[in-house]
């Protein structure tokens, strides 16, 4: 089947069996390997990508169900802001060890940053749950998130 | 913003990989994909014991043991006495011996089309009885997994001494029958492969998610008959290792052998399902301990009876051995242990086959000795910190050799115990108890040995033996320093140290300094990533390779600024004569660009340096750390919250706390999924019955506290900077602690928990036996 969709700002058009899910079309035809397969059952949430602005599992989406959908990966945030301050947030917490989990990681906190302003550490870690990190015992990952939270605020005020 | 002091050792500098990590552009095996790649789905073994008759294939490209004769089986024996030998065929030959053993290749242009061919295949076999459990392994009339074998046991090990005389001094005496749970090491990168032959070389090029490259590239080579020049591995980024890529596997076996045979790239990514199903590999033991003390909680002596279910075959290079086998040498932890008895057994079931994870046998040996030290002091009346106090190794006896040879460097252990207690308000525990709350305090105290060599190694007699680490060290045309080590970095941040290493000795700016690792084609060969090892032996390694080249460089600047030897120095990355300096760039470019300007006498070797490394002794460093824990036990549910978690660690010198610190949360993190909440069952026909990750439980984010780590810092004597391994050390002692912690507090409810993971349903059991659930 024939899907059109927008990936990174750029529209594409490719052919996908009915039974490939959103994450290998991202990887295999697109070539965007930064989108980590770690379980594919929507369990680990490596594979997270924003679909329509929002975090989504790409293992657990089809790939025909994202025809006209606008799909961005970790490859294309560029230099969003507050993707920027993740990065360097993440790297100055040692938030990431074998950098397998990191790019879901990164696009799962970029939404906790910018919908829960407010949130503190629990809520920072219940909204990570979904999320699975076998390497950093998570306190870096928090402590980034937590960290911007914090200068966003401070910035705001 | 803070001046960077330092970028040496000790410098907790920032991460040179992280960069490409947070930008998406890591390349893991998976990422990697030539033109014209035929993927491989196994068929695999549905059941846990039985005759293979044969495969009916459908049409297409699928290929079983019969049809690759050029692969020999993988043989991974020990030479210690009693060890029953066999074999580990890459394809199922003659008899299935665990659930999800590969049967058969499938290959086709897509994994899906793969696995399209695997479900067509029809297979024929005859079951036969399963062998489960490991207690039940070695019963009379058991089926026999090696039908050339007495019974289903790898290998027994034994110290024999005579304790039945402390039974009339002791002033009490514990036995405890514990059982640790079968895990699965769950990188969250599963394992792949990509094979090429490559004809104009005629080599075989694999690419593989591993820790060991160079023993990969050995055991290829001895396995498919090519010579060792014929086998290139390349271990590109790897998702998380922890021991689960520690292996020569079937898989990169197959995956040569096909790739040589189709003349094509052929891949195999494993995916979850078959990483749980197959490969969960680690952790089961049991344990029958007594241990008697005297009064003051002194022990006395100690009987263990320990068994490893092994699983079905002895894996490359480790073997189904060192797990059980350790347990004797290990056992004594960091006390002063006067009278020892064991038996070990490597029990062989019908079980995926076992691989050392992350602590290999330290953390059930952590777990059975902590919770028996508690149970005594339970019965002396005396605190789980006293009962420590008096038995741990003393400072002043260091270094120190114990009852069964294992050498202790350095360390203050009963000061890193005191710390741990004092940084918990343990009188509040203790009020809340009086006040009938069910929180508990917890401790456990070990030592990790860490970057044990040759000594050590020989004895075991399995596939490798650890020597002389090499690295080498060298400037590219711009100054560039490239560091080239055989080991493999995948999460630890060696890109990093060893840059900081290679600063501390030459001044070189670590933005400048190149790690390469994980291809055999350009790295020195190395026993690889395991045991704790890699910033002793590769830290060490660079350091001298380092030296060596920066004598070379002040030969040449020395001559540059029209000196000698004696009078110039090394200081920030420049030769300096005085007021005088040359930079190491400068003095690249001269070798390389204007060897004009060279000394008539300079080394020929020109800045390339390989250097080799090894501790002397080689016995390994001991880190070691106290862990104390608060938890509450909510006896409606069964449910345990750690409130508190507190370390007292001493790895010797930190080359980098940041990445410390990084791998004592991550090692704790695994280790309260050990306490907690990892196990895959299996049923009385060795079925697996967690079959993906909402069964299979890894700790999130909600279930790591925030835990707080003090350290130490008692440098090995040994050692080229006084550092210490460590990287499995936080995932030793989290069982121990937190099963305490539990039974602290159920201890005023007269319920005792065993068995580990300490799930809602198996402390409710516990409250339930004692009556009160």
């Amino acid at each position: 089947m024939s899907i059109t969709l927008t990936v990174n700002g750029t529209p594409a058009t490719v052919a996908a069996e009915p039974r490939t899910h959103l994450a290998d079309l991202l990887r295999g035809e697109l070539l965007l390997t930064g989108t980590h397969l770690g379980c594919e059952h929507g369990v680990c949430g490596a594979c997270t990508v924003e679909v329509d602005g929002a975090p989504a599992r790409s293992c657990l989406i089809h790939a025909g169900a994202c025809d006209g959908a606008s799909v961005r990966t970790i490859e294309g945030f560029g230099e969003d802001a507050v993707m920027v301050a993740l990065r360097e947030s993440f790297s100055a917490e040692h938030a990431l060890q074998c950098g397998y989990c990191t790019p879901g990681m990164l696009v799962v906190a970029r939404d906790i940053v910018l919908r829960l302003p407010d949130a503190d550490e629990a809520r920072v870690r219940e909204e990570l749950a979904g999320n699975l990190c076998r390497c950093t015992g998570y306190r870096g990952i928090v402590r980034a998130i937590l960290g911007v939270l914090a200068s966003r605020r401070g910035a705001a005020s | 913003m803070t001046a960077t002091i330092s970028k040496g050792v000790g410098a907790s500098l920032r991460r040179k990989e992280d960069a490409r990590f947070l930008h998406g552009r890591g390349r893991y095996v998976g990422d990697i994909r030539p033109a014209g790649t035929l993927e491989v789905a196994f068929l695999r073994s549905p059941v846990a014991h039985a005759r293979l008759l044969g495969v009916q294939k459908p049409t297409g490209l699928v290929f079983t043991a019969a049809d690759l004769p050029e692969i020999r089986p993988i043989r991974a024996n020990s030479t210690l006495p009693g060890f029953r030998a066999s074999d580990q065929p890459a394809l199922a030959v003659g008899k299935l011996r665990h659930v999800g053993e590969p049967i058969a290749a499938c290959v086709a242009p897509t994994r899906a089309e793969a696995e399209d061919l695997a479900a067509a295949c029809v297979l024929d076999y005859q079951a036969l009885p399963v062998i489960a459990d490991m207690l039940a392994a070695r019963a009379p009339g058991a089926a026999l997994i090696h039908e050339h074998w007495p019974d289903n046991a790898f290998l027994e090990t034994r110290r024999d001494e005579d304790l039945t005389d402390l039974d009339a001094v002791a002033a009490a005496k514990v036995t405890r029958r514990l059982r640790t749970a079968r895990q699965h090491m769950a990188p969250l990168e599963g394992r792949g492969v990509l094979a090429e032959w490559d004809p104009r070389l005629e080599q075989l090029v694999v690419t593989t998610a591993a820790q060991m490259p160079h023993v990969t590239k050995t055991g290829l080579a001895e396995c498919l008959g090519l010579d060792e020049g014929q086998v290139r591995v390349v271990a590109p980024d790897v998702g998380g290792g922890f021991g689960y890529k520690g292996i020569l596997l079937a898989e990169e076996l197959v995956c040569a052998a096909l790739a040589i045979r189709l003349g094509r790239p052929v891949r195999w990514l494993e995916d979850r399902l078959e990483q749980l199903t197959a490969n969960a590999n680690c952790r089961e033991h049991f344990y029958e301990v007594t241990a008697w003390a005297d009064a003051h909680g002194k022990l006395l002596g100690v009987e263990v009876d320990a068994t490893v279910d092994a699983g079905a075959y002895s894996l490359y290079p480790f073997s189904a051995c060192l797990e059980a086998a350790q347990i004797g040498s290990i056992f004594p932890g960091p006390y002063t242990l006067p009278r020892f008895r064991f038996r070990t057994v490597s029990a062989c079931t019908n079980k995926p086959p076992i691989l050392p994870y992350r602590g290999v046998a330290r953390t059930g040996v952590c777990y059975a000795m902590e919770t028996t030290l508690d149970a005594l002091a339970r019965q002396l009346g005396i605190s789980a910190q006293a009962i420590r106090a008096a038995n741990l190794v003393p400072p002043e006896a260091m270094p120190y050799r114990n009852l069964v040879g294992k050498v202790f460097d350095s360390g203050d252990y009963p000061e890193a115990l005191r710390r741990a207690v004092a940084a918990v308000d343990v009188a509040a525990v203790r009020a809340r108890q009086a006040a009938g709350e069910a929180v508990g305090f917890g401790l456990s105290v070990f030592c990790e040995q860490g970057a044990h060599g040759t000594s050590v190694y020989h004895g075991w007699g399995i596939p490798f033996v650890p020597g002389f680490e090499q690295a080498q060290a060298r400037f590219t045309p711009d100054g560039v320093l490239e560091l080239r080590v055989g080991l493999h970095s995948h999460g630890q941040g060696l890109e990093t140290t060893l840059a900081q290493v290679a600063h501390e000795i030459l001044g070189v700016d670590p933005a400048r300094v190149r790690l390469v690792h994980g291809d055999t084609a350009l790295t020195p060969y190395s026993t690889g990533t395991w045991g704790s090892r890699a910033m002793v032996m590769a830290g060490g390694a660079v350091a001298e390779a380092c030296r060596q080249l920066g004598e070379r460089a002040l030969a040449i600047g020395a001559a540059l600024l029209q000196t000698d030897r004696a009078s110039v120095r090394l200081v920030a990355g420049q030769v300096v004569a005085g007021d005088a300096a040359v930079s190491l760039d400068q003095v690249a470019r001269t070798w390389f660009r204007s060897p004009q300007n060279l000394p008539a006498n300079v080394d020929r070797g020109g800045l390339e340096v390989t250097a080799g490394y090894r501790p002397d002794p080689d016995t390994g460093t001991h880190s070691y750390a106290a862990h104390a824990v608060v938890a509450k036990v909510c006896t409606e549910t069964g449910m345990v919250t750690l409130e508190q978690y507190v370390i007292v660690e001493d790895g010797g010198v930190l080359v980098n706390p940041m990445i410390v610190d990084g791998q004592v949360l991550g090692g704790v993190a695994q280790g309260i999924g050990t306490a907690l909440y990892e196990e895959m069952p299996f049923d009385s026909e060795a079925q697996p019955l967690a079959g993906t990750l909402a069964d299979y439980l890894l700790p999130g984010a909600t279930e790591v506290p925030d835990i707080r780590i003090e350290h130490m810092e008692t440098p090995s004597p040994w050692t080229r900077f006084g550092q210490k391994g460590l990287g499995e050390s936080g995932a030793i002692g989290p069982p121990g602690a937190i099963v305490n912690a539990i039974n602290d507090a159920l201890a005023p409810l007269g319920a005792e928990l065993l068995d580990l993971p300490a799930t809602p349903a198996r402390v409710l059991a516990a409250l339930a036996k004692a009556g009160r659930a």
